[in-house]
């Protein structure tokens, strides 16, 4: 088996077309995300906590959630949560209103020479917590979260009095757009690549009886497909470093997770692909037909498991799904441990979701392949 | 002589379709040992179930002794197969691939007296798409030697050869017996087929029709001569009359291998008579059918088949 699965390293190396594209898809990405400012298309994920929850506070809340910059998430259970949300990197924005905020505004009433007013709600000044490094994005939020105040005193622009925005700075460990979006690659390049070239690798194999010949060898067959699979998991860590080097190295990204937590999710990642791939082959009649079948499943995986955006975004159930796919577990658990410093053991929810797609697809490929 | 390949009863049955159908054969142990048969007739199905790739619906299978259900793994480490079409892996050397193939099996031949066998020796650092198509046909040969085999099975090894390189491979297969290998090859060609088997089973639609070796099987037959003539114009009624007069002349066909341009050709069969042949030139020269070309064989395999199977042999 040894044999074998140096014969097949040695066949990769020489079948430079693929290996190159392999290798180079994902580097093309890097590029691309690297050399353009890529953080100006990241939008700020902000969530409002209303402590007051009385008619002015929920005026507020309904008012950011208008403004056009701002989309506003769930709101956390707790300040304290929200706070954690922030430093972990969840949350780029926390806006707390307190419990005394519009205290001095009367319910109901109509439009009033509001000056007093307004210095009274500046009273309870709304906290906003950040873990945002870039000062103008925080202005950013900053204002207009500023202006929406104002809308509820009555559209009266305090020229005077403190502030009533605070700005609360959390050291943060929110990762520049660029370090999320190399996680994603990593993902999706062994994706592509182990779904794609199993198919294509096994149904040639077919197509030259060269499968046939391997059963007419006393040889036994687990052992041509377990080498075939160590040779693609060794290309996919190789695939993992380079990718992973040319971010950091060239792109200047920061991990501060272990790299040797990686290591498991890329292997059962790429197991679960291969899975695929040995799929795929048993339907698919021609290597070209292989690699089609295998662009249908791996394209729009790469768009909906979240490599580039989140999928929070999207309409209706496809959230769900997307999160199902098994991509996103492994994009999720490798951020988690690239971008969060997460261990292996923090991210087992997404382990055990990888589990079981292995397991699954592992009982279909067995069902259905076929030799010749 | 003890038998390399003992099959009795075998069935192979895709849903109602029986491809092998009651069939029983031996293999001596050093003979080469041919399967005719036109395509479709089960040749490459009870190849397959003797070198284990698929399960007999029923019938015994035993080879070198051992029963190919109970053992197949050590009688596939013994036996070395060719399989129709089969080709390897595009990226290694030739000498890589047999290593590897090698690697498979307790005991191998080097990967370079194989390849100096089949005149390949300068070819061990190409690859396999490198090759000609002689060339790759002669090197899956060498790679079904790999283990040093006591039986070895070729299926169609020399179809889509020219006649050098087929005439190359014979010289192999020959070599083979010379050193006790027990050989067993299906064909498409008859003459291949008498010069190179010691034993012959003719199949068609699953069934052995026939076997025997090429010299028996010959003298079995009823065709004793094929006579082919060519004449300038359309044989008449009463010359073609004439022609069977006596009944000694078995069958008459245009010949399907005569161009139209090429004027009239026809084929006689003739039956087991000594006196057919006198006859048959007697009706010629007396209905003054004007000749433009005649030819007169001895009965060979290719009769024998046409008579077995109603078929011509070649696709």
């Amino acid at each position: 088996m040894l044999a074998l699965t140096i014969a097949n390293l040695k066949m990769m190396v020489r079948n430079r077309q693929t290996t190159f594209w392999a290798l180079f898809f994902p580097l093309i990405m890097v590029a691309v995300f690297g050399l353009f400012d890529s953080n100006t298309f990241a939008s700020s994920s902000v969530a409002a906590l209303d402590l007051a929850d009385n008619a002015a506070s929920r005026q507020l809340v309904d008012s950011l959630d208008e403004a056009e910059l701002v989309q506003l998430a769930d709101p956390p259970a707790s300040l304290e949560e929200g706070r954690r949300a922030v430093e972990k990197g969840d949350l780029d924005f926390l806006v707390a209103i307190p419990a005394g905020f519009g205290a001095g505004t009367v319910e109901g009433d109509g439009p009033s020479p509001a000056a007093e007013l307004a210095a009274e709600v500046s009273m309870a000044p709304v906290t906003l917590v950040t873990g945002e490094e870039r000062e103008e994005r925080s202005q950013l939020i900053a204002n207009v979260l500023r202006r929406s105040i104002d809308t509820i005193t009555n559209g009266q622009p305090p020229e005077e009095g403190p502030d009533q925005v605070i700005t609360e700075r959390l050291e943060a460990r929110s990762a520049p757009y660029f370090d999320v979006v190399l996680l994603g690659l990593v993902g999706m390049g062994i994706m592509s690549h182990a779904i794609i070239s199993i198919a294509v690798h096994i149904s040639n194999y077919r197509n030259l009886s060269i499968l046939k010949r391997m059963l007419v060898t006393p040889l036994a067959i687990w052992k041509f497909f377990a080498a075939e699979v160590v040779a693609q998991l060794v290309l996919a860590v190789i695939q993992a470093a380079v990718i992973l080097g040319v971010g950091v190295f060239v792109f200047r990204a920061e991990l501060v997770g272990s790299v040797i937590h990686m290591l498991p999710i890329i292997i059962l990642g790429s197991l679960v692909f291969l899975n695929i791939g040995f799929i795929i082959s048993a339907w698919a009649n021609t290597p070209a037909a292989a690699s089609g079948m295998g662009n249908v499943v791996s394209l729009p995986m790469m768009f909906f498991a979240g490599t580039f955006f989140s999928t929070s975004a999207l309409p209706w159930l496809l959230p769900y799904v997307a999160d199902a796919l098994p991509l996103a577990p492994m994009i999720t658990a490798l951020r988690d441990i690239g971008l969060r410093g997460a261990s292996i053991w923090e991210v087992w929810q997404q382990l055990a979701w990888l589990g079981g797609w292995l397991v699954a697809t592992s009982l279909i490929a067995v069902r259905v392949f076929r030799f010749s | 002589m003890s038998k390399a390949i003992r099959v009795e009863g075998l069935v192979k049955r895709y849903g109602d379709f029986a491809a092998v159908d009651n069939v029983s054969f031996d293999v001596s142990e050093g003979e080469v040992f041919g399967i005719l048969g036109p395509n479709g007739a089960g040749k490459t199905t009870t190849l397959e179930i003797i070198e284990g790739l698929q399960p007999p619906t029923s019938g015994q299978v035993t080879v070198l002794g051992k029963d190919i259900r109970k053992q197949a793994r050590h009688i596939k480490a013994r036996i070395g197969v060719q399989l129709q079409s089969s080709a390897y892996f595009s990226f290694l050397t030739l000498r890589e691939i047999l290593n590897l193939l090698g690697s498979f099996y307790p005991k191998r031949l080097p990967p370079d007296e194989l390849l100096g066998l089949v005149g390949l020796a300068d070819r061990a650092n190409s690859r396999v798409n490198q090759l000609s198509i002689g060339q790759s046909q002669r090197f899956t040969v060498a790679a079904s030697l790999i283990n040093d085999p006591e039986l070895v099975i070729l299926d169609e090894p020399t179809t889509g050869l020219d006649p050098q390189a087929r005439h190359n491979l014979w010289d192999l297969i020959s070599e083979m017996h010379a050193r006790k290998v027990t050989v067993v090859l299906t064909t498409h060609y008859m003459e291949e087929a008498e010069l190179l088997c010691q034993r012959l089973a003719i199949m068609d639609h699953g069934k052995v029709v026939a076997i025997d070796s090429p010299s028996d099987l010959i003298s079995r037959i009823e065709t004793t001569y094929t006579v082919k003539l060519q004449t300038d114009r359309p044989l008449s009624d009463g010359q073609s009359h004439a022609l069977n007069e006596g009944g000694s002349l078995q069958q008459m066909d245009v010949d399907p291998q005569s161009q139209p341009a090429a004027g009239n050709s026809y084929v006689l069969r003739l039956d087991r008579n000594p006196e057919s042949l006198n006859r048959a030139l007697d009706g010629i020269v007396r209905s003054g059918i004007s000749l433009k070309h005649l030819e007169i064989q001895p009965a060979t395999l290719e009769d024998v088949f046409l008579e077995l199977t109603g078929n011509e042999l070649r696709d």
